[in-house]
This record gives C-alpha cells, structure tokens and sequence, in this order.
C-alpha cells in the first residue's frame, strides 16, 4: 500500500467498540440505581391507589376484640399511639361498605358520645393511611352523594401541578334507629306510674338470620338508636306532666342493673345524666358498642331489657291517673311479655340500616 | 486502494462522534422519564377499579330485610330492559368528583351476556353514552347478576346468572 492514513486499526476497531458496549451498559443501569432516590416523585398514582384501597376495604388497625380491646375509632386520645392503621370499611369481608363511625372518626366529626376522642394531624394521616417515609401531600375526601355533604381532610390539590389520583365507589352504613310513636302504644289504665320495656336480644341480631355485616344490626360494632316520639298525645287529662324516673338496663339472667348510656330529652342535644325529669315530648336513647359489650354473657343469651318509668303528675307535683304510653303493666317486669318492644329486624318497627352512596377520592402529590 | 484517501480518516471519526453524540442524547433523555410497570397501566386501572366499583355499588342494595330478594338497581335494570335508569345511574357515578368538576368524561358502553341452549351465548345491549369508533382505548368492568327474567332459549320465568360487561374510556 502506498498511502495508510486513511485506514483505521483493528485494535482501535476493537477497543471503540468495547469501549461503546460498556458506555451503553453503564448508562443504561444508572435510571434503575436512581429509581429508589427518585420514587416519590414517580409514584403518586401507586401510593394513591393504595391509601384508596387501606381506606375502602381495609377497617382499620385496631378492630373491636372486646372491651379492653377497642377498634381504632373509639379509642381515647390517650391511646392516641395504639392506633396502627385508619380504614373505614366495616370489615374486610365487606369492600366498599363503610363505617359511619370509622368515616366520622376519620373526618375529625366524631358523635358527641365519643367528645375525647383525639383528632389527627397531617402528619398521623401519612403516618397511619399514606405509608410512606417520603412526606407526601394529599387530600383525602368523601362525598356523601345523597346527604350532599363533603369532607375532606389535607392540603387543597394543587391546580397547575400533576399528582397521583384514585376515585372509588362506596357505600357508608347508616346505623338502624327504631323510632317508636308512643300514640301506637297507649295504655287505658289509668294510672300514675307506667312502664315501657324494650328488648335488645343481642344474640338473636348478630347470630340470626342476617349474616351480611352490611345489613346487619349489631350493637356491639355501631351504635344503637331509640326515640320515642310523641309521648303527649298519649295522656287524656289535661295539665298533666310527665316525668321520666327512672331508666332500667338488665340483662336475662343477671340482677345488676346497669346505667344508661346517652339520655336526650326533647330537642336538647346536651345528653343528661341524672334522672327524673321531665319530659313534653321525645326521649331519645344512644348506646355506643361499648355498652353492649360491657353488660353481655354469651352464655346466657344476652337479652337486654331497658325499662323506662314514667310518673303523671299534676301541675302541684301531686300524682296523678292518666292513661299514657306503656307497654308493661303490672309487677313484677315479665321478660317473656309478648309486650316488650322488640329491636329486631322487622321494618315495620325498626328503621333497618341503610347503605348511603358515596364517593371517595385520594390525591397524592 | 484508491487514491486520494486523505479524508478517509476524517469522514469515519466523524460518522463514529455522531452515532456517540446521537446515543448519548438518546440515553441521556430516556434517563429522565423512569417507568415503572405499574405507571404504563395506570390510567387503565383507575378506570378499571371505578367500573368495577360502579357495577358493585349498582348491585348492592341499600337495605334488606330477612327474607327478601336482592334488590339491587342492577338486577332491577336487567330485569326491566330500563337502559335510561343505567345511563341515569352510572354515568354519574364514574364520572361525579368530590372537589373538582370533571375534567375529562367517561364513556360507556353497556351489555349483558348470557348462556342459552346447549352451548349458545348471547349478548344483548344495554346502553351507551356514545358509540364506539373503534379507536377509543376502552377499558372493561364486568359483573354477574343473577336476575329472575325469561330470556330466549327459557320456556319460562326463573333465575338466571348474567354477565353485565361494561367498557369504558375517556374522552
């Protein structure tokens, strides 16, 4: 050959090319040793989805196991460290079937019975619902379509910015209420003392018929409701006043009697403490799970029987007959009396619990 | 060999520092954007969890008492033919916010299938919020209903288990 100038070497073919291969190797391998410093800002969508999921079909950590042991909404603020994980569904047999309990506890409305329960900070939410060591924002809201309510707890959702989303389709279970209308209850004896009992057979409504926790009445996991409306128009005599003694809590088989729980008189939503007083036209009766809980015994069937006294009395505090609303007559209380008011799954006296539309939304960024 | 080679060396140096220049570049903007496998199915799975959040909402009634039948808007619907209440009831829920209005709607179209004869499926629609084009990237939600309806191939009236299939994309 006359002129090699132009001509490239076999080594330098060689070696560039080895030297190519092994560029491209490293720099392909260097996104993946970055994936874990740079996470965060890769998967909201993820985080997003998973908070959806801890939220609509997980109930949380705490659940009830029994008095001692109490699901995460009903715990105190002191115990405010036990709670390990904020789901809102009834159970995890039960997706998408929220709590109202759980939802209220959640949103920071907890119900008057539970007033010392603790409230959370952003930082408990990505503690105990986002899971993360990187400090993500978020918005968490609900929206109960058919009260038209909305509530949410976070940062407002940045409008100009991008950030990881996921929408689900609940339903939130609104506790049974038995609403009874004292004028179907009116009794002709004209006395001064009545009585009204009513039955909670604890077993019958867990162990019945209705085993879906959806629709099932259970006064160990929600609250039970009972208002008795319209208690004047049960009286014939003219100037009389009611006065309610005395409220009785028994269980079958069990002489202890134990104190109610909420006592509401009338339109005063302050609940009251000590009995008698008096009465124009409603009493309502709240009992939260933990009451049940503390007074039942499996092994004796857990009939409780609450029993309300009612005493007339003229305008000078004198007693006075009348007839009025009163289910119980005569002495001594007979369990067995097909009178007794029964909390059971019959529409027709107890309004059933019912499963609201909602819709819940988790944004991440 | 040519005369005049002179360039030779040049020209290939050349052609080698821009195939460099040109996988660099390559490298360096893939580098930037990292995916991972659940973000190339993402928005396919939000859709595919709303649906099947919808049609599970659609069959679960509000309430029960001991004894009754389920029933549930979706066995209601399909029992009835009534493809107005489907529209009325599920577009909303795929597509209503808590805070914000909807920025892109969902789409639908609605069918139920169903097993008669021997070996004979049948599918038979529902609704549609719009047609399908054929290009929409649609993502489906399905459902078995079990309703009390007399379909072709039945003599009579009695509970049939169908498929409610939905497929959903945006807009």
């Amino acid at each position: 050959m006359t002129d090699e100038n132009a001509n490239l070497s076999i080594d330098f073919l060689v070696g560039f090319t080895i030297f190519i291969l092994a560029f491209i190797w490293v720099v392909s391998i260097i996104p993946g040793l970055l994936i874990g410093l740079q996470s965060h800002t890769i998967d909201y969508d993820a985080v997003a989805y998973r908070t959806g999921v801890i939220l609509a079909e997980d109930p949380g950590y705490p659940v009830y196991i029994d008095r001692s042991n109490l699901s995460w909404e009903e715990k105190l603020k002191v115990d405010k460290r036990d709670v390990d994980r904020l789901g809102v569904a009834i159970s995890r047999d039960s997706p998408n079937i929220l709590s109202q309990d759980k939802v209220n506890g959640f949103f920071h409305t907890c119900t008057t019975y539970n007033t010392s329960a603790f409230t959370y900070s952003l930082g408990d939410y990505q503690k105990r619902v986002i899971f993360s060591d990187y400090p993500y924002r978020f918005n968490i809201s609900l929206r109960d379509i058919e009260r038209n309510e909305i509530r949410s707890v976070g940062d407002v959702i940045p409008l100009n910015s991008s950030y990881g989303y996921i929408r689900r389709l609940v339903k939130i279970k609104e506790p049974s209420i038995a609403t009874i209308n004292a004028s179907g209850y009116k009794n002709a004896d004209n006395v001064s003392t009545h009585r009204f009992s009513i039955l909670l057979n604890t077993t019958k409504l867990v162990l019945g018929e209705v085993k879906d926790p959806a629709y099932q009445i259970n006064p160990i996991k929600e609250q039970i409701m009972i208002n008795i409306t319209n208690l004047n128009k049960t009286i014939n005599q003219p100037s009389v006043n009611i006065t309610l003694s005395s409220i009785a809590v028994k269980r079958v088989g069990d002489t202890n009697s134990y104190p109610f729980d909420e006592l509401y008189i009338d339109d005063n939503s302050a609940p009251q403490l000590l009995l008698p007083l008096e009465v124009t036209n409603k009493v309502s009766l709240k009992f939260k799970p933990t009451f049940f809980d503390g007074i039942m015994s499996d092994a004796e069937g857990s009939q409780i029987y609450l029993t309300l006294t009612f005493n007339l009395k003229d305008p000078g505090g004198n007693p006075t007959n009348s007839t009025f609303f009163n289910n119980t007559p005569g002495t001594p209380f007979n369990y067995n009396s097909p009178n007794n008011f029964d909390y059971n799954y019959n529409p027709n006296y107890v309004t059933q619990p019912q499963l609201r539309p909602a819709l819940l939304e988790v944004a991440v960024w | 060999m040519v005369s005049g080679d002179g360039g030779q060396l040049y020209t290939i140096e050349g052609v080698a520092a821009g195939l460099i220049m040109i996988m660099t570049a390559y490298l360096v903007v893939n580098a930037t954007s990292v995916y991972t496998a659940g973000d190339t199915h993402i928005n396919d799975m939000q859709l595919e969890v709303l649906g099947s959040d919808a049609l599970k909402m659609m069959g679960t009634p509000a309430n029960t008492t001991m004894n009754s039948i389920d029933n549930s808007t979706l066995r209601t619907i399909i029992e009835s033919n009534d493809g107005n209440k489907f529209n009325a009831t599920f577009f909303p829920l795929i597509n209503n916010r808590t805070l914000q209005e909807p920025d892109r709607f969902i789409q639908y179209t609605a069918s139920y299938t169903y097993r008669y004869g021997v070996d004979s499926v049948n599918s038979t629609f529902i609704t549609s919020s719009r047609n399908l084009t054929g290009g929409e990237h649609t993502v489906r939600a399905t459902k078995w209903v079990v309703v009390n309806k007399q379909l072709p191939g039945d003599s009579m009236e009695r509970d049939r288990a169908v498929l409610v299939e939905v497929l959903m994309w945006r807009d």
